[in-house]
C-alpha cells in the first residue's frame, strides 16, 4: 500500500498546474488525466523527444503526468459531460486550471458536481483567482512573475528585469494547491464533506520573493535587482562569485547568525594571503550595520569584495565546493542541468529515476522522489500516459461500458 | 479563538529554522495545526537577521521574513545541548503527532534526538527532516541557505543573459519550492497514519524536490543530450514575448503573445497597421525569427505610456500584459486586496505588523492566520503549563536550570 493509494483523482488540468496531480500520483493516488480528444494542450508544449513535436513525444507532458492514467472525453459535448460526471462519483478529488467560469457555463463547476459527490474536493488553479477585478486577466508564466513580485528582483540592472528561463508559475501554484487539497481530505475525514479550493498563481510566486513583497508595507528598504547579487539601498551584496572555471553561490553577508561563517571564511582567506590581519579582524557580525549606517564606507566594502573575488577566482567550482563541505564555509557551484544529472551526490542518493518507455524501447531518467518516505517509498509506476491509453480500462471496466459503446463513443468523437 | 480549521486536531513539535523549513509549518499552522516551534536561547535564527524589516530597524522582532515563516506558531526557547531540555523535547514528542527539523545530518542524533530514539518515546511519530542535499551522500554536511541549494540544482545558472554571466535566481530559491512538498509530505504521512497507525521518518532533500521544478529541462538533458541553458525573457514558442521599458524610472510592462491571436489583439492594442500588415510577423515561427525587431517596435511604443495604462489596454484587448510590481505596487494591487493577500496581525510592541495570509482558499473552512509569529520564549508558559501540563515546582525547576535561557 502506498501512501494516498485509496484515493482517486479526476486531472482535468490544461497545459497549468499538472504537477498538482503527479504530487498526488507519485504518493500513490489514483490520478487519472482527463484530456479532450486528441490530447491535451500540455501535449503541444516543447521541447519533444529528438525534437519532434507529437502529443506522445512532449517532454513537458513526460515531466507533469508520471504514475497518471489518461482518458479522452469531450466535455464540450453533452454525452461526453454525462461520462464525467459518472467519473466523479467515485472520485475523491477533481483538479482543474481552466479559466474562471468555463466548467460552470459546461454544468461541471463545483456546485454542479458537489451534488453528484458532496465528498468531492474540487482544487482550481488559475492564474488571479476565481474572482476579483483581474480574474479574466489574459496569462502566461511572464505575465504572473510580474504580477506576483519575483520578476522585479532578479536581473542585470542595466536591462529588464529577467524570468527563470524554464517557466515556474503553475508550479508554485501546483504545489500549493496538493497541499490544500490534502489539508481539505484531513477535515474531509472529519465532516465527511468536500469543499471547492481556490489557488491564484499569482499569489503562489510571491512567494518567491523571499518575503520582500512585505518590503513597503513594512516600511523597509526596497531591493533592486543587480547582476549576480542584490542592492539593498546603495549597497551592493554579491551572491555569485567568480570561480577559475565558472561561478560559485556563496553566503558573504553579516549579523549575529551569517557574520560567524564570514569571519571564518576570511580567516582562510587570510591564511591563504589573501587579505591582512586587520581586514580579516573586522566585526564582521556588525558589518551590515556599519555599511548601513556609513561607519564603514563602501569603497571599503568594495576593496573587500576584490580581495574575496581574488580567492575564489584562484579555485575551481570543485575546489571550492570541496572547501565548503571540510570547513563549513557557504559554497556551493553553480551548476548546468548535465552537471545536475551528473552529481555524484544525486547518485548516492538513487535520485535519478530510469522510467522506461516501450514505445520507443528505451528508458530514460526522470527526476526521483521528492522525499524518502521510511513506511511508503515514493514509486515510479508507470511512465507518462500517451492519448487515451487507458480509455478501455477505465470506460470498459470501470464504467462498465460494452465495447460496441466504447467504439461508438470513439466514432461519434467523444472519446 | 475557537478553532475550527481543517488541522485543528493535528500537533507539531517543530524544531526547524531559519526558512525553507518554518515556511512548511507556516502553511501547516494556517490551516490550523498546533505548531509548538522550539527557538534556541544562545544560536539566533537567522531568518531574524534578514530583511525585511519593519521600520527599515534591525531588531530581535523585527523581521518580516521570520514573522511571514513564523505566524499562527508557539515558540518556546530551549537550549538543546542543556540536560535538563530533554525531559521537555521527550514531553513535547509524546504530544506530537508530528516533529520536523531541518538541522544539518547528525544534529539531532547528537543531541539524542533522532528518529530511533524518539519513536521509542512515541512509537506512531511522524519525523520529517528537511536539509540542502538529504541526510545521506557525500554533500550531505554541507550547511548553508536555499541560494546556495537553488545554485547546486541547477537554477542560478539558468536565469540571465546568455551574453552575460548569470544573472541568478533572486535569494533562496530552493526554500520557496520546497516548503509545499513538505507539508505535503506530513500531510500525507498523517493520512497514512490515520489508515494504518504506522508513523514514519522522512528524509527531504530541498534540492531534490526543487529539481522537480526543472523537470522538462532534465529531461530534455537525460533524453536528448540538450543541455538547456539561460535564455533572458525569450521563450522557444512564443514572441513577442518579454519585459518592454514604460514611462518612469525602472518601470517595465510584461507583455507575452501566445498564439497568432494575440499577436493581432497586440497589433490592433498598439494601433500600429504596419506591424499588423507585416506578413513575416503574421506566424509565430517570423516572430520568433524577427524578435529583436519586434521587441524595438514595441519598446519604442511603451517607452512614453504609463505602465498601468498599458497593461488595462493590452488586457481589455485579451493580450497577457502586466506591469512589473515591486513590493508597493503589490501591497496597492486591487486583486493581492481581493484575494485578502496582505494580512495585518497584532504585534505585542510594533503595533499591526503586516504579513502574507494562506494562497489557497479553500470554500467551507477557509485558513486563517491566527497570530503574530512568537518572539524569543514568548510562550513558555503557555507550553509548559497548558499543553504539557507541567506544575509550578516543574517550571520554577526548569527555569533554574538554564534551559529556558
Amino acid at each position: 500500500m502506498s501512501i494516498l493509494s485509496p484515493y482517486r483523482v479526476l486531472d482535468l488540468t490544461t497545459e497549468r498546474g499538472l504537477l498538482c496531480g503527479q504530487m498526488l500520483a507519485d504518493m500513490g493516488a489514483d490520478v487519472i488525466k482527463v484530456e479532450p480528444p486528441g490530447g491535451s494542450p500540455a501535449r503541444r508544449v516543447g521541447p519533444f523527444y529528438r525534437d519532434a513535436p507529437h502529443p506522445d513525444r512532449s517532454l513537458y507532458w513526460w515531466a507533469y503526468n508520471r504514475n497518471k492514467r489518461a482518458i479522452t472525453l469531450d466535455l464540450e459535448r453533452a454525452a461526453g459531460r454525462d461520462l464525467l460526471r459518472r467519473l466523479v462519483e467515485r472520485a475523491d478529488f477533481l483538479i482543474e486550471s481552466h479559466n474562471p467560469g468555463h466548467l460552470s457555463q459546461h454544468n461541471l463547476g463545483f456546485a454542479d458536481l458537489a451534488e453528484i459527490n458532496p465528498a468531492l474536493i474540487y482544487v482550481s488553479i488559475t492564474p488571479f483567482g476565481q474572482d476579483g477585478p483581474k480574474a479574466n486577466y489574459a496569462d502566461s508564466d511572464l505575465v504572473i512573475m510580474a504580477a506576483g513580485g519575483p520578476l522585479i528582483l532578479a536581473g542585470d540592472a542595466d536591462r529588464p528585469p529577467v524570468r527563470l528561463s524554464i517557466p515556474q508559475a503553475y508550479l508554485h501554484a501546483s504545489a500549493d494547491a496538493a497541499v490544500a487539497a490534502l489539508a481539505a481530505h484531513h477535515e474531509r475525514m472529519r465532516s465527511g464533506l468536500g469543499q471547492h479550493v481556490d489557488v491564484a498563481a499569482v499569489q503562489s510566486v510571491a512567494m518567491a520573493t523571499q518575503s520582500n513583497t512585505l518590503a513597503a508595507v513594512l516600511g523597509s528598504v526596497e531591493p533592486r535587482r543587480m547582476s549576480g547579487g542584490v542592492k539593498m539601498g546603495p549597497i551592493e551584496i554579491p551572491l555569485v562569485w567568480p570561480a577559475s572555471d565558472g561561478f560559485v553561490a556563496m553566503t558573504f553577508l553579516f549579523g549575529s547568525a551569517l557574520g560567524v561563517f564570514t569571519a571564518r571564511l576570511m580567516h582562510f582567506i587570510c591564511e591563504q594571503g589573501f587579505c591582512d590581519e586587520a581586514t580579516r579582524d573586522k566585526d564582521w557580525i556588525a558589518y551590515g550595520e556599519q555599511l548601513f549606517s556609513g561607519a564603514e564606507p563602501l569603497s571599503e566594502f568594495d576593496r573587500i569584495k576584490e580581495l574575496v573575488r581574488n580567492f575564489t577566482r584562484s579555485h575551481t567550482k570543485a575546489e571550492l565546493l570541496a572547501l565548503a563541505v571540510e570547513r563549513g564555509f557557504l559554497i556551493t557551484p553553480l551548476t548546468t542541468i548535465a552537471e545536475v544529472v551528473e552529481s555524484p551526490q544525486f547518485a548516492s542518493r538513487d535520485y535519478f529515476q530510469s522510467v522506461a518507455h516501450p514505445e520507443f524501447g528505451e528508458s530514460f531518467q526522470y527526476p526521483g522522489p521528492f522525499a524518502k518516505f521510511s513506511a511508503t517509498p515514493i514509486e515510479y509506476r508507470r511512465r507518462p500516459p500517451t492519448v487515451g491509453e487507458h480509455n478501455s480500462e477505465i470506460y470498459r471496466d470501470e464504467l462498465g461500458l460494452s465495447e460496441r459503446e466504447i467504439a461508438d463513443l470513439t466514432r461519434a468523437g467523444i472519446i | 479563538m475557537p478553532n475550527d480549521l481543517p488541522l485543528k486536531d493535528v500537533k507539531i513539535c517543530d524544531f526547524m529554522w531559519v526558512m525553507a523549513g518554518p515556511a512548511s509549518t507556516r502553511i501547516l499552522a494556517d490551516y490550523g495545526a498546533t505548531v509548538v516551534r522550539i527557538e534556541s536561547p544562545t544560536r539566533v535564527d537567522t531568518a531574524r537577521t534578514l530583511q525585511p524589516y519593519y521600520g527599515n530597524q534591525f531588531g530581535p522582532d523585527s523581521s518580516g521574513l521570520f514573522a511571514n515563516c513564523n505566524a499562527g506558531k508557539f515558540g518556546i526557547s530551549l537550549d538543546l545541548g542543556n540536560p535538563a531540555a530533554r525531559g521537555v523535547v521527550h514531553d513535547l514528542v509524546r504530544w506530537a503527532d508530528v516533529v520536523t527539523e531541518s538541522f544539518s545530518p547528525k544534529a539531532m542524533r547528537a543531541w539524542g534526538f533522532d528518529y530511533e530514539t524518539l519513536r521509542k518515546i512515541n512509537p506512531g511519530v511522524i519525523m520529517l527532516s528537511s536539509c540542502l542535499m538529504g541526510q545521506t551522500g557525500p554533500l550531505a554536511k554541507i550547511a548553508g541557505f536555499g541560494n546556495m541549494a537553488a545554485a547546486i540544482s541547477g537554477f542560478t545558472n539558468l536565469t540571465g543573459w546568455p551574453d552575460r554571466p548569470p544573472s541568478g535566481v533572486f535569494g533562496a530559491y530552493t526554500d520557496y519550492v520546497a516548503p509545499r512538498f513538505t507539508a505535503m509530505a506530513i500531510l500525507a504521512a498523517l493520512d497514512y497514519r490515520r489508515r494504518t497507525g504506522a508513523g514514519q521518518y522522512i528524509d527531504q532533500s530541498q534540492a531534490e524536490c526543487a529539481i522537480h521544478f526543472l523537470g522538462p529541462a532534465i529531461l530534455d538533458y537525460t533524453v536528448n543530450g540538450r543541455v538547456e541553458e539561460r535564455v533572458g525573457n525569450s521563450d522557444t514558442a512564443f514572441a513577442p514575448h518579454g519585459v518592454y521599458p514604460a514611462a518612469g524610472d525602472d518601470n517595465w510592462v510584461a507583455i507575452v503573445c501566445r498564439d497568432d491571436d494575440d499577436w493581432r489583439r497586440l497589433c490592433a492594442a498598439m494601433e500600429d497597421d504596419d506591424l499588423a500588415r507585416n506578413l513575416r510577423y503574421a506566424s509565430a515561427a517570423g516572430r520568433l525569427a524577427h524578435r529583436d525587431a519586434i521587441d524595438s517596435s514595441i519598446a519604442k511604443w511603451s517607452r512614453a505610456l504609463d505602465r498601468g495604462a498599458i497593461q488595462s489596454r493590452l488586457q481589455s484587448h485579451g493580450v497577457p500584459a502586466h506591469q512589473v510590481q515591486n513590493s508597493a505596487d503589490a501591497y496597492a494591487d486591487p486583486q493581492f486586496k481581493h484575494r485578502g493577500h496582505f494580512v495585518a496581525l497584532d504585534h505585542p510592541n510594533l503595533g499591526k505588523f503586516t504579513v502574507e495570509g494562506p494562497r489557497a482558499k479553500l470554500s467551507r473552512t477557509p485558513a486563517a492566520v491566527r497570530r503574530m509569529a512568537p518572539s524569543l520564549g514568548q510562550d513558555n508558559q503557555y507550553v509548559l503549563e497548558t499543553i504539557l501540563r507541567y506544575g509550578e515546582t516543574q517550571i520554577t525547576e526548569l527555569v533554574a536550570s538554564g534551559a529556558l535561557g
